[in-house]
């Protein structure tokens, strides 16, 4: 549009640039939420550790791995070596252990799947019962007491990233009925002409929706670019070319989104404007 | 789009542009107009004279559509303004031209491009209306100026630029208020006889003005214009008795 970008509206176009960059900085945000929380949850849940209590010696640790790799809920169970203990107690207390300097280890680690019950410590200890073999969980999933945190802390995340957004829009289309009041001059004159409502709005609407788009493109731009490098600052041995194996299509959806959102916000802000002055021109008395 | 009454259709195609009766109109609480009776008729220069304060420049609104009428009857090329369509009043407006005495236009834009809108409004393309507009501009004396954007222009060259575009889309009815205004009496003259050719080819003029001299420009029926209460002097002399 003849215009668009020149003076007075380099301002405006850096306002609705800004407000997209806010509202897509806060829709990965809540991406980045999401997948944590999806992450913590699999972690979290999908682990145990069980301690053979009787009967002793090896024969009732591969007795265990049996009862429990046929137990409803295990994906996988087995026994604990040595090196796997001393690097999870390095990892845990992040001192240097020796697995040589161990003593006989009568652990077994459980992977479980997702549809695993709430009482998996509970159902552990039975499956091993059942062959003969006495157990205490040292480690499980208790769904019935922290289960269900990061569902809530990721809906917390995805409806505020969408409130803000909202707001943001709210700020993009009320910016955008100042370009309206730029183009009093064009309305009025439009008006005098013989202009219908639906003209003038058409008219410094289509100008708006220009004006809104390129400002999504580059603030979606800005966000990206910014979402990227606290990727590879945040996240180690992460680089440019692990990229695109770390991100979802989904995590795309705020960033292509963000240009027509803010044409239609603006749009609308504009065509509102635009309409009012149409109005007040129209009828002078 | 609804259609004009059978009536006031018939007193267009009778020739009868404008017809007030006793019509008032105002703003706010104000009344400015008051049982004005008037009439336009095609082919005809109107000129309303009157002092400032008058009532002239509320009554050119009236006339245009910008405002309407509180009591009384306004039809307006066949239509009623008081209980038309936005649709039909917007199509009744693109077939009236108006001069302001004060002209907006898009500032930043050339005279040219300014000239031209009502011609993109009806929804024609630069190739079928760019020789038209230039055939205007050079008509209205402003060849030179036409590139300029309206913001460079002088008050004289404002006004002309108001003439081409009110001119543009071929008007019904023209409505000029105040067009000699802080103009020199020779460039004043110029644009009342611009104005006042357009009778040739059917179109209605009405000037409202405080200049009572102007009937020595152009053949032209004489209002008076005075707190808001309009009388008509003389009708339109004969085109053969007119002043060249």
């Amino acid at each position: 549009m003849k215009n668009a970008l020149a003076g007075m509206e380099r301002s405006l176009f850096w306002t609705l640039a800004f407000a997209v960059f806010a509202a897509v900085a806060a829709g990965l945000a809540a991406r980045a939420v999401d997948r944590l929380a999806v992450s913590y949850e699999a972690q979290r849940s999908g682990y145990a550790i069980a301690r053979i209590v009787a009967p002793e010696g090896q024969e009732a640790l591969s007795t265990a791995q049996t009862a429990l790799n046929a137990a409803p809920g295990v994906s996988s169970a087995a026994p604990m070596t040595a090196g796997r203990a001393a690097a999870l107690l390095r990892e845990w207390g992040g001192g240097e252990v020796q697995a040589a300097e161990l003593p006989e280890l009568r652990l077994v680690e459980i992977e479980l799947e997702p549809s695993a019950g709430d009482d998996a410590a509970g159902d552990l200890v039975a499956a091993l019962a059942q062959s003969g073999v006495t157990a205490e969980v040292l480690q499980a999933p208790d769904n019935a007491a922290g289960g269900g945190l990061s569902d809530r802390l990721k809906r917390l995340a995805a409806w505020g990233a969408a409130a803000f957004a909202l707001v943001m829009a709210l700020i993009v289309s009320l910016a955008a009925r100042s370009l309206a009041a730029r183009r009093r001059e064009m309305v009025t004159v439009l008006c005098d002409l013989g202009a219908t409502q639906g003209q003038v709005a058409g008219q410094v609407g289509q100008e708006a929706a220009l004006l809104g788009f390129y400002a999504g493109l580059v603030g979606a731009a800005l966000a990206g670019a910014v979402a990227i490098s606290i990727l590879l600052l945040a996240i180690p041995n992460a680089r440019i070319e692990t990229l695109p194996s770390m991100i979802l299509p989904l995590d795309f959806v705020p960033l292509a989104a963000a240009p027509f959102a803010s044409a239609l916000a603006a749009t609308l802000g504009a065509r509102g404007g635009a309409s009012s002055i149409h109005a007040k021109a129209a009828r002078l008395g | 789009m609804p259609r004009p009454s059978t009536p006031d259709l018939e007193l267009y195609e009778r020739g009868v542009l404008v017809k007030l009766a006793g019509v008032d109109a105002g703003y706010g609480p104000a009344t400015v107009l008051m049982a004005v009776d008037f009439e336009a008729r095609a082919g005809e220069v109107s000129l309303i004279n009157g002092p400032a304060a008058a009532g002239k420049t509320t009554l050119t609104h009236l006339l245009r559509l910008a405002l309407h009428p509180r009591s009384g009857r306004a039809v307006i090329l066949g239509v009623d303004a008081a209980h038309a369509s936005e649709t039909l009043q917007a199509k009744v407006k693109r077939r009236i031209g108006y001069v302001a005495e004060n002209p907006t236009f898009i500032e930043h834009w050339s005279a040219f491009d300014n000239i031209s809108m009502p011609l993109r409004l009806a929804g024609r393309k630069p190739s079928q209306y760019e020789r038209d507009v230039r055939e205007l501009v050079d008509f209205v004396g402003l060849t030179d100026a036409a590139n300029l954007p309206v913001e460079q222009l002088s008050g004289a060259e404002r006004r002309r630029a108001a003439i081409a575009r009110a001119l543009a889309n071929k008007p019904h009815l023209i409505l000029a208020d105040d067009p000699t205004a802080n103009m020199s009496p020779a460039d004043g003259r110029r644009v009342v006889r611009l104005l006042a050719e357009m009778r040739r080819v059917g179109t209605g003029v009405v000037i409202a003005s405080q200049d009572e001299s102007l009937p020595e420009v152009a053949p032209m029926a004489r209002w008076r214009i005075e707190h808001g209460r309009v009388t008509q002097i003389d009708h339109a002399a004969p085109e053969e008795e007119a002043i060249e």
